[in-house]
């Protein structure tokens, strides 16, 4: 390495080095310190407390505990209806704020304007629109002589956050839109010269373009929706019966609640290890529907 | 436009400047050269306000003449502040948590034994009342003092009871006394249950989930939930499994469109004036002496029935003035009687703490009766210790209080079980009931599997304990 290289490289380090920092303090070493802890019983007490060695014990106990499995089903139930729904609705929203209509910078911010409420905020609102009794939405149905279930009972409990988690995909929408913008305008005259209507040009033009931020977003949502814990802490605390008892609801208590925090880093590994299998097995499917320019 | 950019700027700067020379600093109130005891406390709110005054009391009384200034800080989720911060080894002087963690927080040796500071300011055995001493040790060693209890019985609507009079005298049934034992209990709540033209509940007389306290209700049945001689938690016992049969009977009874209705609209709208209890869709429930307070702020007609309030002291018996009454919580053992449940809030000092002698003068000075008294008056709350004054019987903003007072003084008062997973046998037996009464399981097949997963998870924390200490860990 010549000296003018070896000054390049100090200079270029000394210009990184915040980002550095912060990622080795805020990042590395505490994944790398729950990766250790994950086969430690430790409990985040008392500086006296250290992390013992036990091995692959905290591994083999979460496999034969029942609320691992139960919320690990709770969590892939969520994801199958959330995502596909979150994606979908995104999706046909963006096309539709993306057409040359009267005011629709108005549309763009009332479907962005949820994103913005705070989750505390929506979650209550939500609840009390899904009450089964007082509800809005059973009100509404029982206007056109439809007696609503109860919302958040212990069949509906999922669905309706799955439904409500569509409520908040003005983020999504807003990329999509931006996708959008960049479908060159030759192509969709030429494929409208071709002959093409409105519904090939998207299938045979739109999407295919838009595919990069499709598979952007579907990454995304595949973390999202295994992250879930906010709402459905705020809005049924896992219940009725466990019925929304979230993979992240029990990585928290197990951490926080019961301080089991060496067997809580064991979820923790697991979990990222599924969303690592999901998000792996979407960038290989990528390669047959992916298309960059 | 440049003007507007560097006018934006120079604001900017200015607001900078302003909060650099203005902002955030040291809080100045502590005097020098006192010893600054931090306090973290879970309450917010009233409650806050509350313990607040015993912390200005403290600081302008004692504090004063013993240089030390506490500097009180009510939060949210303060157990898990503590814990990160004992764990970062930068704890609080005093933490304000919670009966379930004081076996859990000693345990992993997160607090500090009190027995010696105790044994130097007078607090003994003969201070507390038994079920609070016991509830502040874990392997015989002290590591809490009480702040505020909570000894639970049933709350009733004495104004419903009455409307309903017939109907109970009918079935043999009183109408001025509350239920006396668990099957007058249920015959009564079956007719106080009211259903609209649609079939739907209007009124429930009592629900077993209503409750934040359903993992205790063994209690009620002869269980102890956990045996200290023999290490073995009693899960299965057959109280408990009898109480589970009782919680599956009201299931089958209401049915789940009914316990749906209430499971979404019952306790989260406790502090609010659709509190069931208070607007009549349930007549009775598991309740603290706090309940007091909240009648008195979302629903005061309840309590003023003959006179204004300022005016039930002339009553020759207070308790008239009132919509609602309060019992002991029936049994459903034979000649069991004043069982209860008693909760209580703690003040422990966290392991690392660097003021404990002067954190502990303040927690003595809380557990001083006049100060104890005054307040778990102001909390609406009965009080820990073995004695108390005339005047906290006698104008404590709830009449019943003696009723509390004598429950948490019974030998039949059981507070948490001290053991370590206690947090987490809590949750399990908060979803065994709801297994039973929402899937229709079977109680008895529930609580064995119950017992079997928590009794291997409490082997397993003592095997680990031992394995510390052999390694010399601990």
């Amino acid at each position: 390495m010549t000296r003018q290289s070896r000054n390049n490289l100090f200079k270029g380090m000394g210009f990184i080095s915040p980002w550095l920092v912060g990622f080795a303090i805020f990042t590395a070493i505490p994944m790398a310190l729950s990766l250790y802890y994950s086969f430690c019983d430790y409990a985040l007490t008392s500086p006296t407390h250290a992390p013992l060695w036990i091995g692959l014990e905290n591994y083999r106990l979460l496999l034969r505990d029942a609320l691992f499995w139960k919320s690990l089903r709770n969590t892939m139930y969520y994801a199958s209806m959330a995502l596909p729904a979150g994606m979908l609705v995104s999706l046909g929203l963006a096309l539709m704020l993306n057409a040359p209509i009267r005011g629709v910078a108005f549309y763009r911010a009332m479907v962005f304007l949820p994103s913005l409420v705070p989750t505390v905020a929506s979650a209550m609102i939500w609840l009390w629109m899904f009450n089964g009794r007082l509800g809005l939405f059973n009100f509404m149905l029982g206007k056109i002589g439809v007696d609503g279930p109860d919302w958040l009972d212990e069949r509906w409990a999922m669905p309706s956050l799955a439904l409500m988690s569509v409520w908040g995909v003005g983020n999504t929408v807003i990329i999509y839109l931006a996708g959008l913008q960049d479908v060159p305008k030759e192509l969709l005259e030429a494929a409208e010269l071709d002959g093409a209507g409105r519904w090939r040009r998207l299938i045979s033009v739109v999407l295919p373009i838009l595919t990069p931020v499709i598979f952007f977003n579907l990454v995304m949502a595949i973390i999202g929706t295994f992250s879930i814990l906010i709402i459905p802490y705020i809005m049924t605390q896992g219940g009725p019966n466990n019925a929304t008892y979230f993979y992240t609801m029990f990585n928290y208590d197990q951490a926080f609640r019961f301080l089991h925090m060496g067997y809580a880093a064991a979820l923790a590994w697991i979990q990222l290890g599924i969303i690592l299998a999901l998000t792996g097995v979407a960038f290989w499917s990528a390669r047959k529907w992916v298309h960059y320019e | 436009m440049i003007w507007i950019r560097r006018f934006s700027f120079s604001v900017l700067a200015l607001a900078g400047a302003i909060f650099l020379i203005l902002g955030s600093r040291e809080n100045q109130d502590a005097p020098q050269d006192f010893v600054i005891v931090e306090y973290w406390e879970k309450w917010v709110g009233t409650e806050a306000a509350q313990m607040q005054q015993i912390v200005d009391d403290f600081n302008n009384t004692v504090g004063k003449e013993r240089k030390i200034f506490v500097r009180y800080m009510s939060m949210t989720d303060v157990d898990q502040k503590t814990l990160v911060a004992t764990s970062a080894g930068v704890p609080p002087d005093i933490a304000g948590l919670y009966d379930q963690q004081v076996a859990q927080y000693a345990a992993l040796g997160a607090v500090e034994p009190l027995d010696d500071l105790a044994a130097a300011h007078g607090i003994t055995e003969q201070t507390y009342l038994p079920v609070f001493w016991k509830g502040c040790h874990y392997n015989g060693r002290l590591y809490a003092l009480v702040s505020t209890p909570g000894t639970i019985a049933l709350f009733y609507n004495k104004q419903i009871f009455k409307e309903n009079a017939d109907a109970l005298h009918a079935a043999g049934l009183s109408s001025e006394a509350p239920p006396a034992t668990i099957d007058d209990l249920d015959r009564c709540a079956a007719i106080l249950d009211q259903k609209n033209a649609q079939g739907r509940t209007e009124r429930l007389g009592y629900d077993p989930l209503q409750s934040w306290y359903v993992p205790f209700n063994p209690y009620w049945f002869g269980d102890n939930l956990f045996d200290a001689a023999t290490g073995q938690l009693t899960l299965d016992s057959p109280g408990a499994v009898h109480c589970f049969q009782w919680i599956a009977g009201y299931s089958k009874r209401l049915g789940l469109q009914t316990l749906m209705d209430y499971q979404q609209n019952g306790l989260v709208n406790f502090d609010s004036p659709q509190n069931l209890l208070l607007i009549g869709k349930l007549v009775m429930q598991q309740q603290g002496p706090w309940m007091a307070n909240y009648v008195d702020h979302l629903n005061p007609s309840m309590s003023h029935v003959l006179v204004s309030k300022s005016e039930e002291w002339k009553l020759k018996n207070r308790a008239d003035n009132y919509a609602w009454g309060v019992a002991p919580f029936p049994s459903a053992v034979p000649g069991l009687q004043n069982v209860s449940y008693s909760s209580f809030d703690v003040l422990m000092i966290p392991k690392g703490a660097r003021h404990s002698q002067e954190a502990f003068a303040f927690m003595a000075y809380v557990n001083r009766q006049d100060v104890s008294e005054k307040l778990n008056m102001l909390h609406c709350k009965n009080c820990q210790l073995a004695h108390v004054s005339s005047n906290f019987l006698q104008h404590h903003p709830n009449p019943y209080i003696k009723l509390y007072q004598d429950l948490a003084a019974s030998p039949n008062a059981h507070g948490v079980p001290q053991i370590p997973i206690w947090p987490e046998v809590f949750k399990e037996l908060n979803d065994d009931s709801q297994s039973v009464a929402l899937e229709g399981a079977d109680p008895a097949a529930v609580l064995h599997q119950a017992q079997q997963r928590m009794q291997e998870r409490y082997d397993r924390f003592h095997r680990i304990e031992i394995q510390r200490r052999q390694t010399g860990m601990n």
